[in-house]
């Protein structure tokens, strides 16, 4: 077991195989990866080297072919498809290079999606993280009715509605031209700032390297000291 | 704030609402043959009962609902009138029926053909509201009976049809004339004769339309004194007999009739016996149509979630378990369904309106088993229709799942 709980991630040796039709494509060839406590790490490299694959390993949605990936403390390898669901969400979020909001609920029913799944009350917490975005006004409308800068926002405050332990963003302003890109990097170095939230967020723009604690570079399934 | 199942529902309004629709239609269609069959075979049975008498004697192996023609031939009813149990005569009197169909106010009725005097068993209580009635004064009967032989028949060659005509007269009930309109002194052709309605009486009364047994005879029969059933009265029983005396004597007179001898009060039985194959058809047409409604929610409810398999990833990124996936389709299934089974019952009592504004002379009743039995099955059906696409749903891989298109 591991006590340093100052560590939210630490990795080793993390291999990942994609299994498709009988053929094998293996993707991680030992990742090692630790990331402290508040900090800010950003994740870059080639596209196709296999950073999304190392976020959703992280952030339990799938389970290494081999290789040890502890978060905070708990070993992945061990845990079940439903302990792993749990972890999920009470401490981990999300944030896709596409959104995915969805379509059917207003942007309010988006960010109490998971407070919803937690069972979980936390009176006005939907309408303070609104706030905080800048879109409470926004609320009720559908997605399709925002910009996409705006969806983006949301898509945000949904990952940090629950006060999550550690977040996940791949790719956030993929999707976004720059200036907008801007208000979403702001928004999420602020949150950072802010609640000292652990984040992991894979990106291309390099302008935001000076903002994060430490800059990564993967290539060919390893991360490069 | 609506749940994410209701919001499903939604967003697609136009498959929502026709599954919604064939579910209606299957539950109302369930309902109104329940309401209908019932309800029907209920008001006879009924109407059965409220004659004055214990038994009713109807020919062997016949279909209840059908009997009719002359099924007894003159033996009978003195055989009946003889018959005794334990050296004692057990029978007061006998009151033959003969049965023809006709059509009067839109559709077929069954033309009861009694002897005038059997009338106030008939009524039971019951009130002649206006008019009187048929052969008055017994003319036709008495001069019938004066032509009689020793066995009963006369020459019919003999009789002035004149006598005949006159004697040609209708009572009605009350309901009939309501439907029909009918006033009295109105004349309609049956049987190739002019009848005149000369008497209303109060409905729930065993027929909706009464002619003299004489008349039926001689125009059918050539004055042979035939029947097609027989309403029995008992004589009390001796002191100490009281218990099952209808269904003892029924026993006694079945073997010296060898005919289909029941208490009066199993006739609602007998009835949904003779439709036991009607009813079989119509539980296997409503099942059949339960089924495809069903077919068609487990159809839409799939398609939801292929099409939602995106969706589904994302719910599961966010932490959802698959439990929570199968409640979420569970209840969008079941909102159908259940809003369908709604609107069946609110369908089922339009087509009642409908049915009672253009078949008058049909009951419908929905008891509030009927109105349930849909609920149930379409909660059932609901909640089976989702079981599929539900276990579908957990099996998609989350990752595989998100960057679905
Ligand atoms: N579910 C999958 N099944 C098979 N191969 C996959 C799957 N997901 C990704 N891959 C492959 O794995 C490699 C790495 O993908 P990914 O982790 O998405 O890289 P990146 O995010 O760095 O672009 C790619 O070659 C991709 O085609
Ligand atoms: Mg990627």
């Amino acid at each position: 077991m591991n006590t340093n709980t100052d560590l939210v991630i630490d990795a080793h040796d993390v291999h990942h195989t994609y299994r498709q039709d009988g053929t094998d494509s293996p993707v991680l060839h030992g990742v090692d990866l630790t990331i402290r406590r508040g900090e800010f790490v950003l994740l870059m490299g080639p596209s196709g080297c296999g950073k999304t694959t190392l976020l959703h390993i992280l952030g339990m949605m799938m389970r290494p072919t081999s290789g040890s990936v502890r978060v905070e403390g708990v070993d992945v390898g061990s845990m079940s498809e439903a302990e792993r669901t749990r972890f999920r969400r009470e401490r981990v979020g999300f944030v896709f290079q596409r959104f995915n909001l969805l379509p059917i609920l207003t942007a309010r029913g988006n960010v109490e999606l998971p407070l919803r799944l937690r069972g979980d009350t936390m009176d006005g917490q939907a309408a303070r993280v609104l706030r905080q975005i800048g879109l409470l006004e926004k609320a009720d409308k559908k997605p399709r009715s925002l910009s996409i800068g705006e969806q983006q926002r949301i898509a945000l405050a949904r990952a940090v509605v629950t006060e999550p332990h550690l977040l996940l963003a791949d790719e956030p302003t993929g999707n976004l031209d720059s200036a907008t890109a801007g208000a979403v990097l702001d928004l999420l170095a602020n949150l950072h700032q802010s609640c000292g939230l652990t984040t992991l967020m894979i990106t291309h723009n390099e302008h935001i390297a000076t903002r994060a604690d430490r800059v990564l570079t993967m290539r060919d399934g390893r991360i490069e000291l | 704030m609506p749940s994410l199942a209701v919001a499903n529902l939604m967003h697609r309004k136009l498959r929502s609402g026709l599954s919604i629709m064939a579910v209606s239609i299957g539950v109302a269609m369930l309902i109104v043959m329940l309401g209908l069959s019932h309800g029907t075979l209920d008001e006879v049975a009924d109407r059965m009962q409220s004659v004055d008498a214990e038994i009713v004697v109807l020919p062997q192996h016949e279909n209840v609902i059908f009997t009719g023609g002359a099924a007894f031939s003159g033996e009978f009813r003195p055989l009946i009138e003889r018959t005794e149990m334990d050296h004692k005569p057990i029978v007061k009197s006998v009151i033959p029926v003969l049965f023809d169909t006709i059509r009067l106010g839109g559709q077929q009725q069954r033309l009861f053909a009694i002897d005038a005097k059997d009338m106030p068993a008939f009524l039971g209580g019951r009130k002649m509201e206006s008019g009187r009635m048929f052969d008055e004064a017994d003319r036709l009967a008495k001069l019938l009976d004066s032509q009689r032989n020793a066995k009963g028949y006369y020459d019919p060659a003999k009789i002035d049809d004149a006598d005949v005509n006159r004697a040609c007269e209708l009572v009605i009930d009350s309901r009939l004339a309501a439907v029909g309109k009918y006033q009295l002194g109105h004349e309609e052709t049956i049987l190739g004769r002019k009848f005149k309605i000369v008497g209303i009486v109060e409905s729930g009364v065993a027929g909706r339309v009464f002619c003299p047994i004489q008349v039926l005879q001689h125009i059918k029969n050539a004055g042979m004194p035939w029947a097609s059933m027989f309403f029995v009265q008992l004589l009390k029983p001796p002191a100490g007999q009281e218990k099952d005396w209808a269904e003892r004597c029924a026993v006694v007179l079945a073997e010296r009739t060898k005919a289909r001898v029941e208490p009066k009060s199993a006739y609602g039985n007998l009835l949904a016996e003779s439709f036991s194959q009607i009813y079989m058809f119509m539980t296997i047409a409503s099942t059949i149509s339960m089924v495809v409604c069903f077919l068609f929610i487990l159809l839409t409810v799939y398609m939801n979630v292929l099409e939602r398999t995106r969706e589904f990833g994302i719910l599961r990124s966010l932490g959802a378990t698959g439990g929570y996936l199968i409640r979420e389709i569970v209840s969008e299934s079941l909102i159908l369904c259940l809003s369908g089974a709604a609107g069946g019952i609110a369908l089922a009592f339009l087509a009642k309106i409908l049915i009672e504004k253009f078949r008058p002379l049909l009951t419908v009743k929905f008891a509030p088993e009927y109105l349930l039995l849909g609920v149930a099955i379409a909660a059932v059906g609901g909640i089976i229709s989702a079981v599929y696409p539900g276990w579908r749903a957990t099996r998609f891989d989350p990752v595989v799942a998100l960057s679905f298109e």
